[in-house]
């Protein structure tokens, strides 16, 4: 496996969705490629921060709103 | 819908309320309007609950209907997205993939983890409306490429290279600013 075909792969394998086979060869290519392997890291952090930190619970008042619309209908 | 149907129907619907609400926080930037935003969302979802079959994808449906009701209220209201790196970051989305690889990660640099939740809202605005919504769709919100693909109404290929290169714009942006910010690690 290429760097650039790594750096397109990891991005699906973060999304989780890469194909067991292919992610296979992808942790291959990390096992001997630092810098894919760095970039891995920093993309998978990213992206697990990016979910982590935009987070939102509903307020309660608009899922009883909700709730009422739902069950009213 | 019988009883028991229609039951299932409130909790399908209801399941996806914190996720449509993120999302509605997002697009909207106030929590007031993206509560109104997410009961014009289930009001519509309920108008045409006849086009939706049971144990289907909830989340892609009601998520598109969400979004295309912003689309429609900012089209109405002519407010145009605004984002902070403005020129820089359009000419950087326009460049080759390979190109943005070749910047790489900086060895020994670890910005990430002193990135806070205002950090990456203001990184995530900066990017192109495009690449915005597809990562967010997928990071935040957890869909795969095809419940994106059908919230945007784009092929699953173009959502993959979306979420790609939105990534790879964020993480540029994050790690410039941490420099500009002269963050650890940045020398």
């Amino acid at each position: 496996m290429t760097c650039e075909d790594a750096h397109l792969h990891m991005h699906d394998y973060i999304s989780g969705e890469l194909s067991p086979e292919i992610r296979e060869s992808l942790f291959d290519h990390f096992a001997v490629c630092e810098n894919c392997r760095n970039c891995y890291y920093e993309a998978s952090r990213m992206a697990a921060k990016v979910g982590n930190l935009l987070k939102s619970q509903a307020p309660p008042e608009l899922r009883s709103a909700v709730g009422r619309m739902l069950a009213g209908a | 819908m019988d009883v028991a149907e229609r039951s299932r129907f409130e909790r399908e619907m209801l399941d996806q309320l914190d996720g449509l609400y993120g999302y509605a926080l997002h697009l909207c930037r106030n929590q007031e309007d993206a509560s109104d935003l997410v009961q014009e969302t289930y009001a519509k979802a309920l108008k045409s609950s006849d086009q939706y079959s049971l144990g289907t994808n909830a989340k892609a449906w009601l998520f598109a209907i969400l979004r295309n009701t912003h689309l429609n209220e900012m089209r109405s209201r002519m407010r145009k997205p605004v984002g902070l790196a403005g020129e820089w970051i359009e000419e950087l989305s326009r460049k080759d993939v390979s190109e943005l690889h070749r910047y790489g990660p900086d060895p020994g640099v670890s910005f990430m983890d002193n990135l806070l939740g205002r950090d990456i809202e203001q990184a995530l605005d900066s990017l192109p409306g495009t690449f915005r919504e597809a990562v967010v769709l997928c990071d935040v919100q957890g869909m795969s490429y095809a419940e994106i693909s059908q919230v945007l109404d784009v092929p699953i290929g173009t959502v993959r290279s979306r979420i790609h290169r939105g990534r790879m714009l964020l993480r540029h942006l994050l790690a410039d600013w941490h420099r500009f910010a002269g963050g650890e690690g940045a020398e």
